[in-house]
């Protein structure tokens, strides 16, 4: 009587190929993701059939958040011998704070190219830019917001009605221009994609309309508005 | 002694275990998958009118009978974070001139029901439209590719536009503050969907209104 034989199996799986595929996969993922920009509130956008892309450079994102208030995120070009995002921040940063006092050390306007979107009132720029990291969105969302309420036109005696005294939001555009302008960009200046709006579908209209008002006045007649793909069904 | 030692060299077995290896991977792809965004933004061209003075003489003038003013309501409620929303959106329209003797101001909504603005606007804008889709279903068939497809709806396009006796609408949308966003975006796909290629975003005049306030019954921004 022989006894059957069960021949010993071994339990070890060789990991190897399993391990040859997750690395692929994460290389796949490394090499393509963006990550998720940070923002101070999080918008819901419209669905359109409009299935042109967000430019990933030389962008000037205008967040408008449903409570009103406005928020901007610059990105300058991918090209390094172009205008690279940190040296567009700097120099319109500068460019808008002029020598308002206290004025910003080199480490507070170091900080602020390493920021995603921002949006302070001038005032209290300097201020914001102290505070640790994880208090500044708190800051951004409770007192934030570029003050961006079109100034009241004033009319000369002789009838001619002359555009008051430009807002901060005004101020930053018109940086945001010379800074282009200085860098041989007016190409994209005058492109019509270099700002994007982007607002919350439920939103009146009435806070969107204040953000184009004020582009008008700048001469920025041509900007995109951002907005989530929707598909529309053939007939 | 030398020789005694060398035999007694252990034999390594080369096999490395890549389970952990393969586990942290795994980690790693989650926290990479989780933080990615695939989809990015779509955008939506637009165009706004300078707000400069323009001479008379470079105005364009447009024919009454193609014009077709869209007026946008809605309702604004500000919860307690000073979030707004817009809701109840409404649409109203009239043709041509304001008719500021009876008032008349007609109710729309969007879809693709008779008589939405979707049906509207396409038989306003039929002559280009057939010819569009008579492309598109040349290109489907294949008996055309990509590029003349492109190269011919941007002649039919440029030969409507240079046609002055052609039928084409004119849209005038004016959004009310109180008007939804969205609305005013799905107004602007409507004229993509339905190729018209003059409109333009304007804010109320006196006529419209007083047009507005005879419709609904309060003036602009009371309630």
């Amino acid at each position: 009587m022989g006894k059957v034989k069960i021949k010993k199996q071994s339990t070890i799986i060789d990991m190897t190929a399993m391990s040859d595929v997750t690395v692929l996969l994460l290389t796949f993922f490394m090499l393509t993701s963006t990550f998720l920009q940070k923002e101070p509130v999080t918008v819901i956008t419209p669905p359109s059939v409009s299935e042109a892309k967000v430019p990933d450079e030389k962008l000037v994102q205008v967040l408008v958040a449903p409570n009103g208030k406005v928020y901007l995120n610059m990105t300058g070009a991918k090209d390094s011998t172009q205008l690279s995002t940190e040296t567009f921040r700097k120099e319109v940063l500068l460019d808008v704070y002029g020598d308002r006092k206290p004025g910003l050390t080199q480490k507070q306007v170091k900080e602020f190219c390493n920021l995603g979107t921002f949006g302070m009132p001038l005032n209290k720029i300097s201020e914001w830019l102290n505070l640790p990291m994880e208090k500044r969105d708190e800051a951004l969302k409770e007192e934030g917001g570029i003050p961006i309420k079109m100034s009241v036109k004033t009319t000369t005696e002789d009838g001619q009605s002359a555009a008051g005294q430009p807002n901060e939001f005004q101020i930053w555009l018109k940086a945001i221009r010379q800074v282009m302008h200085n860098h041989g960009l007016d190409d994209d200046l005058r492109g019509g994609h270099l700002v994007a709006i982007k607002a919350e579908q439920n939103c009146p209209y009435s806070l969107v309309q204040v953000v184009m008002d004020n582009l008008q006045t700048e001469k920025l007649n041509k900007f995109t508005l951002m907005t989530s793909l929707k598909q529309e069904a053939e007939e | 002694m030398a020789k005694k030692n060398k035999s007694r060299q252990k034999k390594f077995d080369t096999r490395i275990d890549f389970t952990p290896m393969v586990d942290m991977n795994m980690l790693l792809i989650t926290f990479f998958m989780l933080c990615t965004t695939m989809l990015k933004s779509q955008t939506l061209d637009l165009v706004l009118p300078t707000n400069e003075k323009v001479d008379k003489e470079e105005e364009t003038k447009i024919k009454e009978s193609d014009a077709i003013t869209f007026i946008l309501d809605g309702n604004v409620t500000t919860d307690k974070n000073g979030q707004q929303t817009s809701t109840d959106s409404k649409i109203y329209f009239y043709e041509g001139q304001p008719d500021m003797e009876n008032f008349t101001l007609n109710d729309i909504k969007f879809g693709k029901e008779k008589d939405a603005i979707r049906d509207m606007l396409q038989k306003r804008n039929k002559e280009l439209l057939v010819e569009i889709n008579k492309l598109k279903a040349q290109w489907k068939k294949g008996e055309i590719n990509d590029s003349i497809y492109n190269a011919r709806v941007i002649v039919a396009r440029e030969k409507q536009a240079a046609d002055i006796n052609a039928k084409r609408p004119i849209i005038i949308i004016k959004p009310t503050a109180n008007a939804c966003y969205a609305d005013v975006v799905r107004m602007l796909d409507e004229m993509q969907i339905n190729e018209i290629s003059t409109y333009q975003i304007e804010s109320l005049n006196k006529q419209d209104s007083t047009l507005y306030e005879h419709k609904v019954g309060h003036a602009l921004g009371a309630k």
